[in-house]
């Protein structure tokens, strides 16, 4: 171990020299320790929920080498799983909501999966960068715009320093995805001109306020519930799909966005201030206008999907294209979930370590957008709401579990306003 | 959708029907045509104006609504109106109210019938009114459940027989420069179409209290906005408009709905609390129902038949306002109004046309010209598309068009009306039960 320690330390030296402006990193990328195959990937976890587990777990299953070996969790129950099932030593589990500062000071560890409500990315993943950590972190990024800045700014820094970020857009690793993408970059589906994207669903799990919960406890007990954590659904879940049309447009952003919503089916206060729908079009460049619908409403239609529209044909952006240059994906389907892993692992020991910061973040900005527009009733520019909107959900430095923390009221469509500064 | 096109045509082609036809038993050729108003509110008053300005030969010989005072105000303004002077022609046993009014007036010898009232009662109105031998306008939307559009269909199909026509208030399609383009993109000018979206995004609207003398039934009737089966809820009464030009530009109704919506703004609770105290002695207990069921958005996708996928957004409250329409094909898009951009881009240069008053000069012209137009059809497949969309919201459910229009039971207009109580439901969860 005392052996990784340094040869760490030496790479954060040598980034420092990276970031100082020389392209330090240019040469030989066998010097770069995580290069080098036979290095053991060690990871600390942070955020250890359903997503986070699911996440370390099929990182260790992703590629050799990997080792479950620090986690942090808010809640010391919602770590027991992982410290038991990879044997993490007690001193190596830290509980709180400072927890993944202590987990960042550990030197042995080379990648980072953030797995905590969303909230909490900016700030986690700023410090895991400061640290030197590669990253994999789960979607979305940001709950606010003051977040996103904070995520394109530590995404920056990964590039500088030669670390990798991944994000848990599991469909960006998903070949049927890729293959479809490629050829509709391509032109098989011509120019487009109209998308859709949905994520209708039943409802999720939820945890009721029990006696003696301070509002901040209960408030991330039962995070999916609140902006400030979630982003609301249609960024903690939709950005999925937001994220494949991006992708449908080459990762050029929409220029407006106009969204309606509401709460009509989920009103209870164990609903925090979330919607239950939304219904967002986004205006690509050129007047493209896209439809993104979600909802949380038990006993609805279901429906995840993607859809693009070009003037010599249609995808569903999945292995489908129809039209003039039809074609149906039949190759391999590994399980997207490792996949993402697995390509972050080799990008890191291969020296070419991926950065998908910046296209998440802005994704998560797309849904923010829809959101925020939603709430509004407000039609708005990209621009005007990166350069004007002044929320900010990002939690202060030293939020305690014990902390009282009113719940928001929840929106009301045409009386909320976007703050602006 | 085919007197569609004719209406097209016939619209377009302006002045050029030939007034040779004569066939017909009412208000052949040019002699006088004798109208009856269903209908004494805004809209009422509105459309018989500018029925009268549509043709010299029309007279007004009778008014109906559900309120007597109503009807006696319609007759003085256009008595007392020197533009119509010699044409206003009322008697008072020509004068009708209450809710059986349409019955009478059907029964009257009016050749042309003008529809106004609250959109619930249209169907069974359409229908007294073509079994009686009259023409008929009809303001949109012609119901507010399938039920309803299939009596409107049926009212249709009866006045084909008869050689009846139906005008719809859907003013749109009467507008010469729609009618150029709709033309155009039928023709494929800008290639298959491939999405398209329409909005109907306001402000608010008005809420009527209490008058004395009124009953429950009677004051929900003149508030009949806030109730969906009065009005059928915003996406019907006003969005339907809009959706109205997406149907045209696909030649027919959707396949398929999908809609999410809700009721976050509109807040008449004070208003709501005052009718209820008026009605109950004082008591304001239960004064939610009195501030209505309809919501205040609607996000719907309509699914056409070539699998094209447009959008439907509309609502009222605080924010951005939206309203038109755009239609992307795969050669170009239109605003659907005047305008087509790509490979053959053009422009509508000709004359322009008050649709609303249009809409009446094509039908006299036509019921002159013994062709009549028949819009009935038509007009009760875009309220089903509105209906439509509005269930898939009310419910959480996707459903097709065909199921919508052969299997759907909803029926949420009460049959025998008379005053006393209201007719009250609970405001849409957003799942409820698909009927």
């Amino acid at each position: 171990m005392g052996h990784r320690k340094e040869l760490t330390r030496r790479d954060l030296l040598k980034n420092s020299a990276a970031a100082a402006g020389a392209l330090a990193f240019a040469g030989p990328a066998a010097e770069w320790v995580y290069a080098q195959g036979s290095d053991t990937i060690r990871v600390g976890v942070i955020g250890c929920g359903g997503r986070g587990t699911g996440a370390a777990n099929d990182c260790v299953a992703s590629s050799s080498g990997v080792e479950i070996v620090a986690v942090a969790d808010a809640f010391g129950d919602r770590l027991r799983g992982l410290k038991g099932k990879y044997n993490v030593p007690d001193n190596r589990c830290f509980v709180g909501l400072d927890g993944y500062k202590k987990l960042l000071e550990l030197d042995d560890i080379n990648l980072v999966i953030l797995g905590t409500p969303p909230g909490f990315r900016p700030p986690q993943l700023k410090a895991a960068i400061d640290a030197g950590k590669n990253i994999f972190m789960e979607k979305p990024v940001a709950t606010c715009p003051a977040g996103i800045k904070m995520v394109l700014e530590a995404s920056a820094k990964a590039s500088e320093k030669n670390l990798a970020i991944v994000c848990g857009t599991q469909r960006r690793h998903e070949p049927k995805y890729i293959e479809t993408m490629k050829r509709i970059h391509d032109g098989a589906i011509g120019d487009i001109v109209s998308a859709q994207c949905y994520w209708n669903q039943g409802g999720l799990w939820v945890n009721r306020r029990q006696p003696g919960q301070s509002d901040v406890e209960w408030q991330v007990r039962n995070w999916l519930y609140f902006t400030w954590l979630s982003g609301d659904h249609i960024v903690e879940q939709h950005v999925h799909n937001i994220d494949v049309i991006n992708w449908a447009f080459r990762d050029v952003q929409p220029e407006q966005v106009h969204g309606q919503g509401g709460r009509q089916w989920r009103t209870g206060p164990e609903y925090g201030d979330i919607f239950d729908h939304f219904g967002v079009e986004f205006f690509y460049p050129g007047d493209v206008r896209t439809i993104s619908m979600c909802r949380q409403i038990d006993g609805s239609t279901g429906n995840v999907s993607e859809r693009v529209v070009g003037t010599k044909g249609t995808s569903n952006c999945a292995g489908r294209i129809d039209g003039e240059n039809a074609w149906r994906y039949e190759g391999p389907n590994p399980n997207p979930y490792v996949e993402e892993h697995k390509n972050l692992i080799s990008s890191i020991r291969s020296g070419n370590p991926l950065n998908e910061g910046k296209r998440i973040a802005e994704s998560t900005l797309c849904a923010i957008m829809g959101r925020e527009s939603a709430y509004s009733r407000q039609q708005f520019k990209r621009e005007w709401f990166m350069s004007r909107c002044a929320l900010n959900h990002l939690p202060p430095d030293d939020m305690k579990l014990t902390d009282s923390k009113e719940v928001r009221p929840f929106a009301v469509p045409g009386v909320y306003k976007v703050p602006t500064a | 959708m085919a007197s569609e096109n004719k209406s097209g045509t016939i619209t377009a082609a302006g002045a050029a029907i030939a007034a040779s036809a004569a066939s017909i038993a009412h208000a052949q050729g040019t002699g006088v045509i004798k109208v009856g108003l269903l209908g004494c509110g805004g809209r009422g008053n509105g459309a018989l104006a500018q029925c009268l300005q549509a043709d010299p030969g029309v007279v007004v010989i009778a008014v109906a609504d559900l309120f007597e005072n109503k009807v006696r105000s319609t007759r003085d303004r256009f008595v007392k109106d020197e533009k119509f002077k010699g044409r206003v022609q009322i008697d008072d046993d020509h004068m009708f109210w209450g809710f059986d009014c349409h019955e009478k007036l059907a029964k009257c010898e009016a050749d042309l019938l003008l529809m106004a009232t609250a959109p619930a009662f249209r169907g069974p109105q359409m229908l007294a009114a073509v079994n009686a031998g009259k023409h008929i306008f009809t303001e949109k939307p012609v119901a507010t459940d399938p039920a309803g559009c299939r009596q409107v269909m049926e009212a249709s199909r009866i006045a084909n027989e008869k050689g009846l026509a139906i005008v719809a208030g859907t003013q749109r399609r009467h507008e010469f420069s729609r009618v150029e383009l709709m033309k155009r993109i039928h023709d494929g000018a800008i290639g298959e179409l491939a999405g398209g979206q329409c909005y109907w995004y306001g402000g608010g609207i008005w809420y009527r209290g209490y008058s004395d003398g009124m009953s429950e039934l009677e004051w929900q009737c003149n508030n009949w906005y806030h109730f969906n089966w009065l009005s059928g809820d915003q996406i019907c009464e006003q969005h339907i408009h809009n959706i109205d030009i997406i149907n045209w530009c696909f030649d027919g109704p959707p396949a398929k709905f999908t809609a999410v919506g809700g009721r976050g703004w509109r807040d008449h609770n004070a208003q709501a609390k005052d009718v209820c105290a008026k009605l109950n002695n004082g008591s304001e207990e239960g004064w939610e129902k009195y501030a209505g069921d309809i919501w205040d958005h609607i996000f719907a996708e309509l699914e056409y038949p070539n699998g094209a996928r447009c959008l439907s957004f509309s609502g009222h409250s605080p924010g951005t306002g939206r309203n038109g329409e755009k239609i992307v094909g795969t050669k170009g898009t239109s605003n659907c109004s005047s305008s087509i951009s790509g490979e053959n881009s053009w422009r509508y240069e000709g004359p322009n046309v008050n649709g609303m008053l249009q809409e009446h000069v094509d039908l006299i012209k036509s019921i002159r010209a013994g062709e009549p137009l028949n819009e009935g059809q038509r007009i009760a497949e875009s309220t089903l598309t509105a209906i439509g969309a509005r269930m898939a919201a009310y419910t959480g459910r996707s459903f097709s068009w065909k199921w919508l229009l052969g299997a759907s039971k909803l029926d949420i207009v009460p049959k025998e009306l008379k005053p006393g109580p209201g007719v009250f439901h609970p405001v849409a969860t957003g799942r409820d039960p698909l009927v």
